[in-house]
């Protein structure tokens, strides 16, 4: 049994076998993409990365388990470098072969090496060196890693889950999702509250600390995992699974009901939508409507665009799921964290600053206005039966930005003779500097939606995919607060709207101090829904009021999350 | 060129640790360095291949190199080993 601490990303427990998502299965296309010498600095850049990988991996699992542990990926660090390894890989290059099938013939040669050994130690070692092949050749081939999927429900393990692989995994086999790296707003800990599943991210060093086949007890709520669990915490961690369950019945009564606080103040609470499954799911949860619909899944794992019938298509879809209700959707939001193969962009030094949201929308307005167009036909196709349009703009840090897609909006609508009377438009907020202009932003507009993912980052210059830093942007900090109330009052004096559509809102103490600050809407993955109702009927308006005032008034995040988790009943 | 066999005297011989910090050594010198155990020389500064001759404690190890600083090569890695590769005696 070993215990393994790192962030609790998901609530809930599991206890399930381990899958290990590796590489192992990568198709190496024996034949090279480039000319030897494009090879041969692919694979000096692949091992290099995976050798500062390990290092790093080193260090935090050197503070976090022990000495000893971290020595094996120090060894492992040193496999990657190693001069005979790298040396016979670029022989095979010179030779004709491509990078994956000289770095798998590399680490196959010295692995049948030590795998012959009478040594108990160097067969082991054959092991690690699988585990090094895997990171050098996932490196290689990027995104694209094939991924091996399980036939029963399991604990997905990774050392980092790429929105392409968890695409890939069917989600009835995800009992759990663990990885090395990331945050609790990173890709995995969204896909595991969207499933309802635990998550635990940041556990440094549990792909190399695991075999296929291990046992695996996950806390999403203490952020912890034990490998191969003794039976004292494998009944720990059943009692848990079964309190989760008779908790999910309890919910389940609420399920029909409006979001409301416990003096009747309304608050909707729908979905956040990216995709088919999401809708099923909404249906179930009692959704009220979707303050954000992403239409960027429509783009992934294809060469082309979709056009404007495929695009008009699932607006159709996503308005007929909530008739009676606003679907909010989003244009398309791609940037550093999702590149799309067929947007061509020269590459930049800093992506996440860079041309994405509605930055690339209007640099390419033909594509801007091709989907505006599908939002439309969408909304005519699905006529007055189904939920209401709403159009939301990401990422945009100055008002003329609004300007200039409100006109392709208008002349779009113009050209397809649609009325726009019904149709709300809307900014969301996620830069410090459209928070900041809050006020004129709402002048232009119906609503703001406050994204929360995006804002922590930028406001806190934290990359919320890099576990280092992540955990400075915490939405209950204090400033985070502070800013959002003064959005909403900005947007309120100018008589829009104010939605939440991050993270933040299917977290229950934030979802309080939310409504204390006077959001109008929480936008989140469906499977929240019920818990945030639950915890939104329990409480007034006023014993938000007071919990959020009390938390601004906090030093920092930690101390503000204490006070929102215990508001005052009144 | 220089060369000089040597008993390994830590407890995990040419093993985990003590294998990294010998090719590690060998890797920081001017010369080439070559460690055999038997029939078998492989390249000291290449850490799988190290490992690959699976030397245990007591077993007799000879280092070998060639080129610039070949003696100073191979009394700064027999000095290594006679002082434990880092590991404490048993």
């Amino acid at each position: 049994m070993k215990r393994l601490s790192g962030r609790a990303a998901a609530r809930g427990a599991a206890l399930a076998p381990a899958a290990l998502l590796h590489s192992a299965e990568v198709t190496t296309d024996a034949d090279p993409s480039g000319p030897p010498d494009e090879e041969r600095r692919r694979l000096e850049d692949a091992l290099a990365r995976a050798a500062q990988q390990l290092h790093g991996l080193a260090e935090q699992v050197t503070a976090d388990v022990g000495t000893e542990e971290g020595e094996i990926f120090e060894a492992h660090a040193a496999f990657a470098q190693d001069p005979e390894l790298g040396g016979r890989a670029k022989e095979l290059i010179d030779e004709g072969a491509s990078a994956e099938a000289a770095v798998t013939a590399a680490f196959d040669g010295f692995r049948e090496l030590l795998a012959a050994s009478d040594s108990e130690y160097l067969s082991a070692r054959a092991a690690d060196l699988d585990d090094v092949r895997d990171r050098a050749l996932t490196l290689l081939v990027g995104r694209s890693v094939e991924v091996d999927v399980p036939d029963e429900p399991s604990v997905i393990v990774a050392h980092e889950l790429t929105p392409s692989q968890t695409a890939s995994i069917p989600r009835r086999v995800i009992a759990a999702l663990v990885t090395e790296t990331g945050s609790p707003t990173s890709h995995a800990a969204i896909l595991a509250r969207s499933l309802g599943v635990p998550a635990v991210v940041g556990v440094a060093g549990i792909v190399e600390l695991l075999d296929d086949g291990s046992q695996l007890a996950v806390d999403g709520d203490a952020g912890e995992v034990v490998i191969d669990p003794d039976e004292d915490a494998r009944t720990e961690i059943e009692e848990r699974v079964a309190e989760a369950e008779r908790r999910r019945a309890e919910l389940e009564e609420l399920r029909d009901e409006p979001g409301c606080t416990a003096d009747g103040h309304r608050i909707e609470l729908a979905a956040n939508i990216g995709g088919d499954a999401d809708l099923e799911l909404a249906a179930t949860t009692g959704a009220e409507g979707s303050g954000l619909v992403r239409t960027e899944f429509l783009y992934l794992d294809r060469d082309d665009a979709p056009n404007v019938d495929e695009q008009a298509a699932f607006v159709e879809k996503a308005l007929t799921a909530f008739p009676g209700h606003r679907v909010v959707v989003r244009t398309l939001d791609v940037g550093a964290d999702k590149p799309l193969p067929f947007v061509e962009r020269d590459p930049e030094p800093n992506p996440a600053l860079g041309l994405r949201g509605i930055r690339l929308s209007l640099a390419d307005p033909d594509a801007f206005r091709e989907q505006l167009r599908a939002f439309l036909r969408g909304q005519e196709a699905a006529g007055d039966r189904a939920g209401q349009l709403a159009i939301m703009f990401p990422l945009l840090s100055v008002p003329s930005e609004l300007t200039e897609a409100r006109c392709h909006l208008d002349e779009v609508a113009n050209e397809e003779h649609a009325e726009l009377d019904g149709v709300e438009v809307g900014v969301m907020i996620e830069t410090p500097a459209a928070a900041l202009a809050a006020g004129q932003f709402a002048a232009g507009c119906d609503f703001l939606s406050i994204g929360t993912n995006d804002l922590l980052q930028y406001l806190f210059a934290a990359d919320r995919l890099n576990a280092e830093v992540a955990t400075l942007a915490d939405a209950a900090a204090p400033v985070v607060l502070r800013l959002i109330g003064e959005v909403v009052r900005a947007a309120h004096s100018e008589g829009a709207w104010v939605g939440v559509c991050g993270e933040a809102a299917s977290d229950p103490a934030l979802a309080v101090a939310l409504v204390g600050l006077g959001v109008d809407e929480l936008s989140m993955t469906a499977a929240a829904i019920p818990e945030i109702k639950a915890t939104l009927r329990s409480v007034t308006r006023d014993d938000c009021r007071t919990a959020t005032e009390r938390a601004m008034a906090q030093p920092d995040a930690a101390t503000a999350r204490d006070v929102l988790g215990a508001p005052p009943v009144s | 060129m220089s060369e000089r066999t040597v008993e390994l005297t830590n407890p995990s011989g040419l093993h985990a640790r003590p294998a990294k910090v010998f090719a590690e050594a060998a890797a920081g010198l001017d010369a080439t360095v070559t460690v055999s155990k038997g029939e078998r020389e492989v390249n000291a500064a290449s850490v799988l291949s190290v490992l690959t001759l699976d030397c245990h404690q007591g077993d007799r190890i000879t280092i070998r190199a060639e080129g610039d600083g070949a003696n100073e090569a191979v009394d700064h890695l027999v000095a290594l080993v006679d002082e434990g590769l880092g590991e404490e005696p048993t």
